[in-house]
């Protein structure tokens, strides 16, 4: 019955403390004229937000009684986005600010797991504000800080002025090993272009088929087991739909708790559209979208981010799903 | 949608509708009159004899509404929590601030409400509210018909806080999940909860044996008791689903009725019809049916879709009228009964 100009946009800002999520969060309430936003944040925030609806929230996780352990959600933001459908006045986009050492999964997962949210509500974006100073030494200690810069379809690269070039080049090289799909804007004070951050439309299908993520080899070296990679894959050969479907599953069942991000373009055998899928965790989107553009290659590309991934025989599982 | 080929009910016919523009959240019955809380804030009294009264309460929406010995109570989006008179009083109970007021109950002169974790109770004797302290933000609160007993839903199951010597004593039913909704059976002998997930979970407060009614192809958003059994009515699905509550064991192992079955989507609020075998259910598409509690139940069309879920039944104290809000904030309020 919805449809997508009746949902709400929600974009949602992460990032460590201090790396200029309110500095962020102040420009967007001030240079937006006119449009009427509600901010979530959480109650131990940055104090100084300029806007006349904000609601302090707890980030209560929990976990869903579906069997799946991976799937937790944020209660709360299910309990807020609810209440704030039902004012009369209309949002033009709601903005939740999470804890600096917030996981980003629950939040997105709301989105795929309650209907009403679904419903009424669509995720925009995840943007991670990043210190450029900090951030290296933050990815080596906190899963967390590693999980914002996975989960982010933009990161802010803040504080340049405080770095030189080989350190900006070499903190970029990190962030895109950990996420070869986001997009980096270097910035200080946070002054990135507002439409670069609000309005992007990142968790839609549609999206998935115009970002084109930097490929890089997979093959690369780590440091630690825990640290959260990407590994991309491309075939020629048309998928089998049926083989896809079964491996694709399992891994997900097996494997969904390390593999943070999925995403893929697939060409199956006799199919005449393009499948599009993404992914949190265990929890997927997937749908045709519409047939191949004429002059476009047909191939199929798929991309993960997560941790252990050479665990998980990704490369020996796609191309098993080759068709004959 | 076609409107020339609709045929009005008689409840349509005989009723008026108000567009208020911002949507219905709650609504209770007071005095002689059916007063509703407002998205934007606002509460408005329908009596069966004059025109609506609206008081300006809120900024922002209304969470709640309740009704007290001497007024409405409501909690809002505002953080405030009022008590608002038949005459358009409006007295401040207390102001939380930014924190919003998502629960509000009352029992006599007793007048309680959640703000994030806690339940604040005001009695007659202090002005200061007794604070009880939860782990998870609070989904739901009840009072039982004697005002001696509170319920609680959060994170987790229901807390069970009970008065004894003029202390409150918990005890506690877990269940994991996350519960919203809460409400006593009329005799008080068990506890039911909606669930995160879609289904309800009920306990038998006497040994905590507790069971689930499962099954719904959607959230379960309202819940009522009606007939003498009685039965559990409830909204989720395409038709409302009744559990039957008598015997020693209740529902656990029977099926439940499905009545009011001619609703194309799925249904959003229950009511029942006091002192009659009968539900009013209203679906996500505006449609409201009136049907009875029995194996082949009859159907009566009360409102055509109108494109808006509804969010609120209510009948008049006198049983003279019938309230009818949706999510867009349009109101049917209908004699009910042939004049």
């Amino acid at each position: 019955m919805e449809n997508s100009s009746s949902q709400v946009p929600v974009t949602v800002l992460t990032g460590f403390l201090g790396a200029g999520k309110t500095t962020l969060l102040n420009r967007i309430l001030t240079e937006q004229h006119g449009r009427r936003y509600a901010v979530i944040v959480n109650e131990f925030g940055e104090q100084g937000i300029d806007n006349d609806l904000v609601v302090d929230a707890d980030e209560e996780v929990f976990e869903m009684n579906n069997g799946c352990i991976c799937c937790t959600v944020r209660g709360d933001l299910i309990r807020i986005l609810g209440g704030l459908m039902k004012r009369a006045d209309q949002l033009d986009a709601i903005i939740v600010e999470t804890t600096g050492l917030a996981d980003p999964a629950p939040v997105a997962q709301t989105f795929f797991v309650d209907q009403d949210v679904a419903d009424r509500t669509k995720l925009d974006a995840i943007v991670t504000v990043a210190d450029a100073v900090h951030l290296s030494s933050q990815l080596g200690e906190h899963h967390e800080a590693e999980e914002q810069i996975a989960f982010a379809d933009v990161v802010l690269l803040n504080k340049i002025d405080l770095v030189d070039q080989s350190q900006i080049t070499g903190v970029k090289d990190r962030i895109r090993k950990i996420n070869p799909y986001t997009k980096i804007i270097e910035t200080n004070r946070c002054a990135a272009p507002l439409d670069e951050v609000l309005g992007l439309n990142a968790f839609s299908l549609d999206r998935v088929l115009e970002v084109e993520p930097d490929f890089l080899d997979s093959d690369h070296d780590h440091e630690h087991d825990d640290d959260v990679t990407s590994v991309s894959f491309v075939s020629d050969t048309p998928l089998d739909l049926e083989k896809f479907e079964k491996w694709f599953g399992n891994l997900l069942q097996t494997h969904g708790q390390n593999i943070l991000r999925s995403k893929g373009i697939l060409d199956f055998k006799n199919e005449k559209d393009r499948y599009v899928f993404q992914g949190v965790h265990m929890l997927m989107d997937a749908s045709p979208m519409g047939p191949w553009p004429e002059k476009s290659i047909r191939n199929s590309r798929v991309v993960f981010i997560g941790r252990k991934l050479e665990t998980m025989n990704l490369k020996e599982g796609f191309e098993s799903c080759k068709s004959d | 949608m076609n409107n020339e080929s609709v045929i009005k009910s008689r409840f349509e016919e005989n009723g008026k509708v108000f567009e208020t523009g911002a949507p219905v959240t709650g609504a209770v019955s007071i005095e002689n009159a059916v007063a509703v809380g407002f998205g934007d804030g606002s509460i408005r009294f329908f009596w069966p004899d004059n025109d609506p009264l609206e008081v300006r309460a809120h900024s922002g929406a209304i969470l709640s509404i309740a009704s007290s010995n001497d007024g409405v109570i409501t909690g809002g989006q505002d953080g405030r929590f009022l008590k608002i008179s038949t005459n358009a009083e409006v007295e401040e109970i207390y102001n939380f601030g930014t924190r919003w007021v998502d629960n509000v109950a009352a029992y006599e002169s007793m007048v309680l409400c959640s703000s994030g974790k806690n339940v604040y109770i005001w009695s007659d004797e202090n002005d200061k509210p007794k604070i009880l302290e939860h782990q998870s933000t609070i989904g739901g609160i009840a009072i039982d018909q004697n005002g001696r007993r509170i319920a609680v839903s959060c994170y987790g199951g229901v807390t069970l806080w009970r008065l004894e010597k003029n202390k409150w004593k918990s005890s506690k039913f877990a269940w994991k999940g996350s519960h919203g909704k809460v409400g006593f059976s009329p005799d008080g002998k068990y506890l039911v909860t909606t669930m995160q997930e879609n289904e309800l979970h009920a306990w038998r407060i006497r040994d905590k044996a507790s069971f689930a009614m499962s099954g719904y192809p959607s959230k379960v958003k309202s819940f009522t008791w009606a007939g003498d059994n009685p039965y559990l009515v409830t909204a989720g699905a395409k038709e409302a689903i009744c559990w039957p509550f008598d015997g020693k064991e209740g529902p656990k192992g029977r099926k439940p009725l499905c009545i009011a079955s001619g609703g194309q989507q799925n249904a959003t609020f229950v009511e029942s019809l006091p002192g009659e075998k009968a539900v009013f259910a209203g679906f996500r598409n505006g449609m409201v049916l009136l049907s009875e509690l029995s194996e082949h139940p009859n159907d009566v069309l009360i409102q055509n879709p109108t494109g808006s879920e509804v969010s609120n039944i209510s009948i008049s104290p006198d049983r003279s009228h019938i309230l009818v809000g949706d999510s867009k904030g349009q109101i049917l309020w209908s004699p009910l009964w042939e004049q």
